[in-house]
C-alpha cells in the first residue's frame, strides 16, 4: 500500500487542530489516584509514545482514552468533538474511532484469525459478510498471517495473535490507534514481528498513543515521547531530547534504570 | 488330568455346601429384587412408565437450558438503572434454588387448575394438554423447568464469571454492545466451559422427574410401584432402576471425558498463556 493512500485513508478529516486533546484528566480506583490531572494534545498522524515506572498510571491513560475507564474529572477531544459530556453516544462515537491493541491480545479464543476480524465489522458496521471478510484478509495479510487466516488463536504465537489483535482492530478503521504494552507478554523473538507491524502502521500515517518499555521503537517511531510517573506528565518533548538529555530528575533517575540493565 | 477332576470335584463341593448354602439363603432377596420372570411380564408398562420419564426429562431439560441461561445473562446486565432486574433475578434464583421441587410440584399442579377454572388465567395454561400429554405431565415440567433453571442460572452464572475479563473489553473496544459482547463473545465461551456441570444437572433433573408420580402421572417410577402393590415384588422397581443406569452411566462417562479434553486442553497450553498467566 502507498503510504500517500494510507494517509488519506487513515488520517481523521474535516477538521482542524489536534486528533486528540485530553484537558486535566482525574481517575481514580476507590482510594487509588491513578491520574492527577493529564493534559496532551496528539497531532494527526502523529506517534505519541509513553514511557513510565508501573503503576504510573500509563495504562489507566489509555484506557481513559476510549472510555473502558471513563475519567472522574476532566475532558477529552477527539477530532474537537468531546467524548466525555457523559451522552450515551460518545462511546459508540470512541469505539468506532479509537482502537485498542492490549498487552493480553485478547483474542477471541472460539474464532479463528479471519473470525476474531470480521466479527465486529459484520455485528457492529453492519458490513456484508463477504465484504468484511475481504477486508480482513486484505488486514491479515498486510500483518503477515495470509497463511494463518484459519487458525485458532491457541494454535498461534504469541507474536501471531497480538497480530491478528492489531488487524482485529484495524478493521474498524480507527482514526487512531492506542497500543497498551503490546510486546511486554511476548518472548524476545517475538516483539520485533510486532513493532515492525507497527512501525510501518506509523510510517502510513496512523495516529498512535504506544505505551510501551521499548525504548528503540520510541526512538525511532516517535514524534513525542511522554514521561509519566505517579499520575502525571513529568516531561514531554521529542524523543531525541527526552531519552538523551531529559530535564527532569525523574526521568533521567527512570531512564538510567531502564538502560543499566 | 487326575489333578483336574480333584479340583472339580472340590468346586462342586464347595457349590453344594458353604457357596451354595449361602447363594440359597439370598433367595428372599432375589426374588424381590430380580425375579426376572415378573421383569419380563412387567416389562412393557415400566418401559411405558420410562417413555414418559424420558419425554418430561428432555422436555423440562431443553426449557431449563433456556431459563437458565436467560437469568444468568439478566443477572449480568450492566448500569445501575438494570439493578431491579438484577435484584428480581437473584431473588428468583435464590427462591426456587431453595424450596424443594417437590414442593413446588404441589404448589403448581394445586394452585394452576384452579385459576384456570376461574378464568384468570388462560385454560391452556393452567390445565395444560399440549400434544396430547395430561395435564400432571405439564405441571411437572412446569415445576421442574422453575427449580432447575434457577440451578443452571448458576452454573452458566459460574462460566460467564469464568470468561476473563480481557474478553468483554476487547469486545466492547470493538465497538460491540454488551449485549453483543455477551451473544457473540462471552456466552459461547461461557457455554463451552459448562457443558459437563450441565450435564450433571441434567442427570439429576432426570432423577428427580420422578417427582411427577406425586400427581397420580405414570412415569417409570409409578409404573414400577402399580406392579408392586399388586405382586408384593419390587422387581418392576428394579427393571426401572435399571432403565434409568443404562441412560445415566453413560451421560456420566460422557461429562467425565469431556472434562478429561478440557483438562488436556489446558494442560497442553494455548500459547501465549503462559504469559498471560
Amino acid at each position: 500500500m502507498a503510504p500517500e493512500e494510507a494517509t488519506s485513508e487513515w488520517a481523521g478529516a474535516g477538521h482542524s487542530g489536534p486528533m486528540l486533546r485530553l484537558e486535566g484528566l482525574h481517575k481514580s480506583f476507590g482510594d487509588l489516584h491513578v491520574l492527577r490531572g493529564i493534559d496532551l494534545e496528539v497531532a494527526g498522524g502523529s506517534v505519541v509514545c509513553v514511557l513510565g515506572p508501573s503503576g504510573s498510571g500509563k495504562s489507566t491513560l489509555l484506557r481513559c482514552v476510549n472510555l473502558l475507564e471513563p475519567p472522574d474529572e476532566g475532558r477529552i477531544l477527539l477530532e474537537g468533538k468531546e467524548i466525555t459530556g457523559g451522552g450515551a453516544g460518545d462511546i459508540d462515537y470512541v469505539r468506532r474511532r479509537v482502537g485498542i491493541v492490549f498487552q493480553q491480545f485478547n483474542l477471541f479464543p472460539h474464532k479463528s484469525a479471519l473470525q476474531n476480524v470480521s466479527l465486529a465489522q459484520e455485528k457492529v458496521l453492519g458490513r456484508r459478510r463477504e465484504e468484511a471478510k475481504g477486508k480482513a484478509q486484505a488486514l491479515l495479510a498486510r500483518v503477515g498471517l495470509a497463511d494463518k487466516m484459519n487458525e485458532y488463536p491457541e494454535r498461534l504465537s504469541g507474536g501471531q495473535q497480538q497480530r491478528v489483535a492489531i488487524a482485529r482492530a484495524l478493521a474498524m478503521d480507527p482514526h487512531v490507534m492506542l497500543f497498551d504494552e503490546v510486546t511486554s507478554a511476548l518472548d524476545p523473538e517475538l516483539i520485533k514481528e510486532v513493532l515492525d507491524v507497527m512501525r510501518e502502521l506509523a510510517s502510513e500515517g496512523m495516529t498512535m498513543i504506544v505505551v510501551t518499555h521499548e525504548m528503540g521503537f520510541a526512538r525511532d517511531v516517535g514524534d513525542n515521547v511522554v514521561f509519566m510517573d505517579g499520575g502525571v506528565i513529568v516531561e514531554e518533548g521529542p524523543p531525541a531530547q527526552l531519552l538523551d538529555s531529559p530535564r527532569e530528575e525523574r526521568t533521567r533517575r527512570f531512564l538510567g534504570l531502564v538502560l543499566e540493565h | 488330568m487326575g489333578t483336574a477332576l480333584v479340583l472339580l470335584g472340590f468346586i462342586s463341593d464347595l457349590w453344594n455346601g458353604t457357596i451354595g448354602e449361602l447363594w440359597d439363603s439370598t433367595d428372599v432377596f432375589r426374588t424381590q429384587y430380580f425375579d426376572f420372570g415378573l421383569m419380563a411380564d412387567e416389562f412393557d408398562p415400566v418401559l411405558n412408565g420410562f417413555w414418559y420419564t424420558v419425554q418430561l426429562s428432555v422436555i423440562s431439560g431443553v426449557l431449563s437450558l433456556a431459563l437458565g441461561l436467560v437469568l444468568a445473562v439478566l443477572r449480568q446486565l450492566p448500569g445501575r438503572a438494570l439493578a431491579p432486574v438484577r435484584g428480581l433475578t437473584i431473588a428468583y434464583i435464590d427462591i426456587f434454588r431453595g424450596v424443594p421441587l417437590l414442593l413446588v410440584l404441589l404448589l403448581v399442579s394445586g394452585g394452576l387448575g384452579a385459576f384456570a377454572l376461574e378464568g384468570v388465567i388462560p385454560q391452556e395454561i393452567g390445565i395444560p394438554r399440549f400434544f396430547g400429554r395430561p395435564d400432571p405431565f405439564w405441571y411437572g415440567v412446569y415445576a421442574i423447568t422453575l427449580t432447575y433453571g434457577a440451578y443452571m442460572a448458576e452454573v452458566y452464572r459460574a462460566g460467564i464469571e469464568a470468561v476473563p475479563r480481557g474478553q468483554m473489553e476487547a469486545a466492547r473496544s470493538v465497538g460491540m454492545s454488551h449485549g453483543q459482547a455477551m451473544r457473540y463473545v462471552i456466552v459461547p465461551q461461557a457455554v463451552r466451559k459448562v457443558i459437563p456441570p450441565l450435564l450433571n444437572d441434567f442427570i439429576a433433573l432426570m432423577k428427580d422427574t420422578s417427582l411427577v408420580s406425586f400427581l397420580g402421572f405414570v412415569e417409570v417410577v409409578q409404573a414400577g410401584r402399580d406392579v408392586q402393590s399388586e405382586f408384593f415384588n419390587s422387581s418392576a422397581l428394579t427393571l426401572g432402576a435399571i432403565m434409568f443406569l443404562v441412560v445415566t452411566i453413560p451421560l456420566a462417562r460422557l461429562v467425565d471425558r469431556l472434562i478429561a479434553a478440557q483438562h488436556a486442553r489446558f494442560e497442553r497450553g494455548a500459547p501465549g498463556l503462559e504469559a498471560a498467566a
